[in-house]
């Protein structure tokens, strides 16, 4: 993987890894955010705790967990925040990500509604908020918690996985469990979670008030000479499309057919379509559409390019979903989320 | 004019991680690009029903050279996280690496003085820097 930083772990998954539906668990992309990240889980004490506005406070075991509710299972993509950072101008300061913060696994475990309705949640519930197992390495820093508001949180697809791909969480994703929160950026999927409590009021912490925000506007841009005044926490992808093939700077040839693919993602309604440019955005042809693995998977898709002449091209790909959202040519926002700006790879035909 | 040292720490940037925890045996993921030899070794996971998961994460923490405000850079900022949140910034004006280090005294409350915020600015810049354009972006959190 690429390593963007040692402590605490942040690791890219190198775009290749793309021309698969789902992403290996070994290469699935990492992000934490305090040092104290769990390295020793002994599941012969781990609990999961539910407290809070509940009736029936709940401390759950991996195999109680297993065993003792409802399994289920959802493909979904998974995106950090501030995958593709990098590419905004001006820069700004943040994990400086490529494409590769992002990943598409098939979750499996129980839903957050069931684990709530054992619990017995009281009337007047309004948020419900999620810890894990890892910690600050300072008092003064805000531990890594995030909350969903009680519908959300109910609504049946939210789950707590303890499988992905079949397999245990690899630990630097999240073992022994993490909230799954399909279509929503991985800030809220918790890893190796322990805590969920519901709470009587709106949750508030450093993570929600002052991080995780994005300006309260079309497709949460901004501009750097006028900053947003009114910011709402990050939720729901946009829509938008990655390039896999070709890589940048990769050569193809004359005459034959080149592949070209990529995958595709919103927060649900569906890819609708796809186009695919080999002149740098002057005219589009639609890509072939692979099936869908589920609403929250993304999709892969392809075309094919014979290109006659030898020289520079910009291969440009835009996605658009089932209500007509497509993607952005121009985006900034001071943090640096949600890019998706049309895709494009300069490449050489030779 | 500020030394050009970024490449250098990016070319031991590319390491390879196992990121795996409750398979029969440890594993390390291949490198990409062949250039680091770093893993996650999974330590305890030689049985698949040990209870007890754990892992031992690398460190790959570049050596930083000399400059103004060092000691107060190595003092205040690498307690809390790899110095490669520095290296892996493109180059940024003063205006957003004063703003970078205001957040981490202030907002996640790193044990600095105001002088020392001056000096690991200093130090930052050095290292990072640029001109400041007049559109440095300031007061992101939580990226």
């Amino acid at each position: 993987m690429i390593l963007l930083t040692d402590r605490p772990p942040q690791l890219e998954t190198p775009i290749h890894y793309f021309r698969q539906d789902l992403t290996p668990n070994e290469a699935f992309f990492v992000r934490w955010h305090l040092e104290g990240i769990p390295t020793s889980v002994d599941l012969r004490t781990f609990r999961l705790n539910v407290s809070g506005h509940v009736r029936q406070p709940l401390q759950l075991s991996v195999d109680e967990l297993r065993s003792q509710f409802e399994p289920m299972s959802i493909i979904a993509v998974n995106q950090c925040s501030g995958n593709s950072r990098s590419f905004f101008e001006p820069h700004v300061p943040g994990g400086q990500w490529k494409h590769g913060a992002v990943g598409n696994a098939k979750w499996t475990g129980v839903s957050l509604k069931s684990i709530l309705d054992r619990a017995q949640v009281k009337a007047g519930a309004v948020d419900v908020s999620f810890n894990g197992l890892d910690a600050p390495p300072l008092p003064s820093v805000a531990d890594f918690v995030k909350a969903l508001s009680i519908d959300h949180a109910r609504d049946g697809e939210v789950m707590v996985a303890y499988a992905m791909n079949d397999q245990s969480l690899p630990m630097v994703n999240g073992f022994p469990m993490r909230l799954v929160v399909p279509g929503w950026y991985g800030t809220y999927w918790v890893k190796a979670l322990s805590d969920i409590s519901v709470l009587p009021q709106a949750f508030s912490n450093f993570w929600t008030d002052k991080a995780y925000r994005i300006p309260n506007g079309p497709n949460g841009t901004e501009s750097p000479k006028n900053l947003a005044k009114d910011t709402v926490p990050i939720n729901r992808f946009n829509v938008r499309s990655i390039l896999v093939r070709p890589e940048p700077d990769e050569t193809l040839h004359t005459g034959i057919p080149n592949e070209i693919e990529g995958i595709a993602f919103d927060a649900g309604y569906g890819i609708r379509r796809v186009e695919v440019s080999t002149d740098g955005g002057t005219t589009w042809a639609d890509a072939r559409l692979d099936p869908e693995l589920g609403k929250y998977s993304w999709r892969r898709w392809r075309a094919s390019w014979t290109p006659r002449n030898r020289g520079q091209y910009r291969v440009m790909a835009r996605a658009t979903n089932a209500i007509g959202e497509t993607q952005s040519k121009e985006q900034w926002n001071r943090s640096g989320f949600m890019w998706n700006v049309i895709s494009q790879v300069d490449v050489k035909v030779g | 004019m500020a030394p050009r040292i970024k490449n250098v720490f990016l070319s031991l940037g590319l390491a390879a991680f196992a990121a795996g925890c409750s398979r029969p045996s440890k594993i390390s993921k291949e490198p990409e690009h062949g250039s680091a030899n770093g893993k996650m070794e999974s330590t305890a996971d030689s049985k698949p029903d040990n209870p007890v998961h754990t892992i031992v994460m690398p460190h790959y923490e570049p050596v930083f050279p000399p400059g103004p405000g060092r000691d107060e850079f190595v003092a205040a900022c690498v307690v809390c996280h790899s110095p490669r949140y520095i290296t892996m910034q493109p180059r940024f004006s003063r205006t957003t690496w004063l703003s970078e280090v205001d957040k981490m005294k202030n907002v996640y409350g790193a044990h600095i003085s105001d002088e020392q915020v001056q000096k690991i600015t200093d130090y930052l810049v050095s290292i990072n820097g640029k001109p400041d354009s007049g559109q440095a972006p300031k007061g992101t959190y939580g990226e």
